[in-house]
């Protein structure tokens, strides 16, 4: 498992994704998994990724306007409530501990 | 013979202002075509019209073409000419819109900017005229642009009706500074301004309280200001926002803002504003991740040297914003994980060689 959970985390080559590739910028951050394996493959999913997006957009009317602040994601920032996690980042800050 | 004239060429209504910075930057023409076309309203929007204007009157010999259906622009950039400009902002977009665009133009300009903008100085959208004061103009610093830099908020506006108005001074440079940025350091202190219009002035303590009730456990150096905006000066409709910003033993700086909403407490727009500003400080790295395209653009246009900074996972505008450097100026970065050894960290680090960007617009007077 611990394996799996390696790979998985395996860092993007993102160099490839954003000057060598076709996936749009939400592609890359959502998956855009370097995997080894052919690249043929990858283009399939990526045909079938474009026609169900601009189905969707075309369907919807809501437009995705040009703006720099994201969203914000409630479920993000729920997960703050946990003391764990507020407490994970204290080495972040001068008074925490560095080697915690 | 003179050199073949290389045409930007980009589609969609997204990433509109860093296209055409990148062309009135590079000097490149931009087409961009395919806006909006399947849109019951198809084409340009009030303010991107509007920022074309603005961008017309702050350059001189600027020529934008726009089709009759306004689904497609040509702009041909002229020199950036800056000066003392006016602009009446749309109420569809905040003040923010328009100035991002102008901080990445206004250091090469021919003469310092006094730009006047009026409109709504905060949103949920783009930065806020608080965020560009406190965040933005920092982040120019680092490559040498600080002697006049200022940002005032005269008046605050509040969406819908705005009212508000903002003077931006921007000096100007030759070149800007090579950028080696790598060590995020430790955050020491935690700085926010709460502010309310025309709604009662108690929403803004109430706000630096619950910003508190997070924050405090972390770092005893915290101070949240109560910007107090009164008559005239608080705009035409009613509104609060927070806005936090973290600031590390090296000068990095994180920011995070929350703008009212209906029918939402101000204790939970701080709480809001809050938690986005641990997200953004665990999100890493030395710039904050709204301005990522900015430090970007800046390390392009640096002195030809080999320029660095560590950041955390771009965002799609970032991505694409790499992308259309590389367009129009041939510049694609270097990009590896800062920590080889961590598995866990995210953080990236950019490195490019700058291009050697001279203000000619300058040389010229």
């Amino acid at each position: 498992a611990h394996a799996a959970l390696g790979s998985k985390r395996r860092k993007k080559n993102w160099m490839k994704l954003i000057y060598s590739s076709d996936l749009t910028p939400e592609q890359i951050l959502r998956d855009g998994s370097t995997s080894p394996s052919g690249d043929n493959k990858m283009d399939e999913d990526e045909d079938d990724f474009f026609t169900i997006k601009s189905r969707g957009t075309a369907a919807a009317g809501d437009e995705e306007l040009d703006m720099t602040k994201e969203k914000v994601d409630p479920k993000e920032l729920k997960q703050w409530e946990d003391e764990e996690l507020l407490d994970s980042i204290r080495g972040l800050f001068i008074t925490g501990d560095s080697n915690a | 013979m003179a050199q073949p004239i290389t045409v930007l060429n980009f589609s969609g209504h997204q990433f509109l202002r860093h296209r055409l910075v990148l062309s009135i930057l590079s000097g490149k023409p931009v087409k961009i075509d395919k806006i909006r076309p399947d849109d019951k309203n198809p084409g340009l929007r009030d303010y991107e019209v509007s920022l074309l204007r603005l961008l017309e009157r702050v350059t001189n010999g600027t020529v934008i073409e726009i089709s009759v259906t306004g689904t497609a622009i040509l702009l041909k950039p002229g020199v950036i000419a800056g000066g003392s400009v006016m602009h009446e902002c749309p109420l569809s977009r905040s003040t923010g819109y328009f100035l991002e665009p102008i901080v990445m133009l206004a250091p090469f300009a021919k003469k310092p900017f006094n730009l006047t903008l009026r409109g709504i100085t905060s949103d949920d959208r783009d930065l806020s005229a608080d965020l560009i004061r406190t965040v933005t103009l920092p982040h120019l610093q680092l490559f040498g642009i600080s002697e006049g830099l200022e940002l005032r908020i005269k008046k605050r506006g509040s969406a819908p009706l705005g009212g508000g108005e903002v003077q931006f001074l921007c000096p100007i440079v030759k070149q800007v500074k090579t950028l080696n940025f790598v060590d995020p350091g430790k955050i020491k202190r935690i700085r926010g301004i709460a502010h309310a219009v025309r709604v009662s002035p108690q929403f803004s303590n109430r706000m630096i309280e619950a910003a508190r009730s997070v924050l405090n456990r972390y770092i005893p150096d915290i101070y949240l200001y109560s910007d107090v905006y009164k008559g005239e000066d608080s705009g035409k409709s009613p509104g609060y926002a927070l806005s936090l910003l973290a600031e590390s033993t090296t000068g990095a700086i994180h920011s995070a803002e929350t703008v009212s909403q209906p029918g939402v407490t101000p204790e939970d727009i701080a709480l809001q504003a809050s938690r986005a500003l641990l997200s953004e400080i665990r999100r890493g790295g030395c710039v904050d991740h709204q301005h990522q395209v900015l430090v970007l653009l800046m390390m392009v246009l640096g002195s030809e040297d080999v320029g660095r900074c560590r950041m955390g996972e771009p965002t799609p505008r970032t991505i694409q914003f790499l992308r259309d450097a590389k367009q129009a100026f041939g510049t694609s970065f270097k990009i590896i994980p800062a920590d080889q050894a961590d598995p866990e960290s995210s953080e990236l680090l950019f490195s490019c060689y700058g291009t050697g960007y001279i203000n000619t617009n300058r040389s010229l007077a």
